[in-house]
């Protein structure tokens, strides 16, 4: 039972959200990241974040430390994705860390694949893919003048002629248009393997199946053109 | 000749203090004390551990009575009250009485240590019900079960599952007229929150509070750790009454760093009750026409700099007397009245009147 007479998600069986909490608290950062919290406040005010979103680090503490399980889950499907992670919350008196405490309920979320996971993570599908299939995030071919109205002309003027703009930079390795740098095959082979032998990318299956399966394709033929079988692993890690 | 004697009234902790300081000085003590026992509130309210260190009261107690026992200088009078006075110190005669009768004694000075009493929730202005409902009760009654080492709820005598502190019960009160922080509340909750966990531990406990004042050491000593080691919550907001659904209570009050409207089951409501001056203490200014403060104890006359020293010369006041003490500013006040009150008696001594 929630204490709040406004409360939340009380559809949701409690053992549910017990699963849940209990799942952040046996993670082996909890104790470095939550002590208890006499709820003043210094947090809240040196967070960007709260500036802007009905968002308080504050109150994630405070919840954590009162073992409230169900004011937890309700943060857990709610302000959990409003924090940026930028730990000015780190300068609280107590030692707490209010940024850590929501990383380690992110990471729940995500492992879960609760909803509110899958709509904080939808906008970032493009980013999620480029960055595991290539391991870099931002592209030449970014600079569009839809993307970027406030440039002006400049943007267009890049964005007609990218590709001369690149190979006018001295490296050959940054003369790409669709990637920020060259990206070797040896690199993607490398990269597949860190997702998939982490369980990075099982999660991305959790969260978003679309992303996972263009991911899957893409790498599977990656590995075909190396001469390498998915299904035999181990023998890609002794090469 | 050997100097009059200081009669030192009440027997708690700042009165034992004072009986052994006098002592030790080499001056004569009478410590008169209305109870049949020495030791005071921690022993007559069966405290179940001190604050905030969590000693035994009988061992911490005990080992001031024993400090002034079979003292040839210190004369213990026990279910003997105080009931007159006349004169001017140095030279007073004191009326005490017993079932003996009455004895006039001459004394030099006099230490007042009469304490304090409980807050009686019964009149408090909220909706606590304590006179109602059988699973409300107070820091004082929690002592005792605690100290009985049978904590259980009072309607069933089962374990409870959960139970709340709502601290400031008859303090900081305007429209209860004690509009004193009686000091020593938030710590003891915290005590009794480590406790009461400790008695049953898959209890949710609570304490719901205007602001903790768990001043000093006592910060980490029993706020923080029965914060962090005990998972007491601690919620900012004070219930504005207790109702009954049921078999079971429910508070009702809002959580003010949260910003919304709780209403929590309550197994056990355990009121902190704060202090007010004793009647003893009361009746003290009276015998010895000592002014009290606006808040009803005894008012002393040098601020923060002379805690101990009342408007009447020779008569000091040590302890709870003076307002809402905790152990260490009785046991303080207590040694700082010993001086005072010897080096008055000396003075009159060197410069006799």
């Amino acid at each position: 039972m929630s204490i709040y007479k406004d409360a939340k998600y009380m559809d949701v069986p409690y053992e549910e959200k017990l699963e849940l909490f209990n799942e952040v608290k046996a993670d082996m950062r909890y104790g470095n990241n939550l002590y208890g919290c006499y709820e003043c406040g210094i947090c809240v005010a040196a967070c960007p974040s709260a500036r802007f979103y009905d968002f308080s680090p504050r109150v994630f503490a405070q919840t954590m430390a009162r073992e409230d399980v169900d004011t937890f889950y309700e943060l857990l499907n709610d302000s959990v994705w409003d924090c940026s992670q930028c730990y000015s919350c780190t300068r609280c008196p107590r030692q707490n860390n209010p940024g850590g405490i929501i990383l380690m309920m992110r990471d729940a979320a995500v492992r879960r694949g609760l909803q509110s996971a899958k709509d904080a993570l939808q906008a970032y599908s493009r980013i999620i893919y480029k960055v595991m299939a290539t391991g870099t995030q931002v592209a030449p071919d970014m600079l569009q003048p839809d993307f970027f109205p406030d440039w002006g002309n400049d943007v267009k003027a890049v964005a007609e002629n990218l590709d001369v703009w690149r190979r006018a930079i001295p490296p050959e390795t940054l003369h790409t248009t669709e990637l920020a740098w060259d990206v070797s095959e040896k690199t993607r082979l490398e990269l597949y393997m860190i997702w998939k032998l982490t369980g990075n990318l099982e999660l991305i299956e959790g969260i978003d199946e679309g992303i996972y399966m263009i991911l899957e394709e893409v790498m599977e033929e990656l590995l075909e053109d190396n001469g390498y079988d998915i299904d035999d692993f181990e023998n890609i890690l002794d090469d | 000749m050997s100097s009059k004697p200081i009669l030192v009234i009440g027997g708690g902790p700042a009165g034992l203090e004072a009986v052994r300081g006098i002592a030790d000085l080499g001056y004569q003590a009478i410590l008169i004390e209305k109870a049949d026992f020495l030791g005071g509130m921690p022993i007559s309210a069966d405290y179940a551990a001190l604050t905030p260190d969590m000693r035994s009261p009988e061992e911490a107690m005990g080992e001031m009575i024993v400090a002034i026992t079979d003292n040839p200088s210190i004369d213990i009078r026990l279910s003997t009250t105080v009931v007159g006075s006349k004169g001017d110190a140095p030279n007073m005669e004191v009326t005490v009485k017993n079932a003996g009768g009455e004895e006039i004694l001459e004394v030099g000075s006099v230490i007042v240590a009469t304490g304090f009493k409980h807050f009686d929730p019964g009149k408090e202005t909220q909706m606590y019900g304590y006179y109602e409902f059988e699973d409300v009760i107070t820091l004082v009654d929690a002592e005792k079960m605690l100290k009985a080492d049978e904590f259980a709820r009072p309607s069933t005598g089962e374990a409870p599952k959960t139970v709340c502190f709502i601290q400031c019960v008859g303090s900081r009160d305007r429209q209860i007229g004690n509009q004193w922080c009686s000091k020593v509340c938030c710590g003891i909750a915290c005590k009794q929150a480590i406790e009461v966990k400790e008695a049953a531990p898959d209890a949710r406990v609570f304490v719901f509070y205007i602001d903790m004042r768990t001043y000093g050491f006592w910060e980490d000593e029993i706020y923080w750790k029965a914060q962090e080691d005990y998972n007491v919550n601690f919620i900012r907001g004070i219930v504005t009454e207790v109702t009954k659904r049921g078999d079971t209570l429910v508070v009702k009050g809002e959580d003010t760093t949260m910003g919304r409207p709780m209403e929590v089951a309550m197994d056990v409501v355990i009121l902190s009750v704060g202090m007010e001056p004793s009647d003893g203490t009361v009746e003290m200014a009276d015998t010895f026409e000592l002014p009290l403060e606006p808040h009803g104890y005894i008012e002393t006359t040098g601020g923060a700099l002379n805690t101990v020293e009342t408007t009447v010369p020779g008569v000091f006041v040590v302890g709870a007397a003076a307002g809402p003490a905790d152990l260490e500013d009785s046991v303080s006040m207590g040694g700082s009245a010993v001086m005072k009150a010897c080096s008055f008696i000396r003075k009159s001594e060197l410069q006799p009147a």
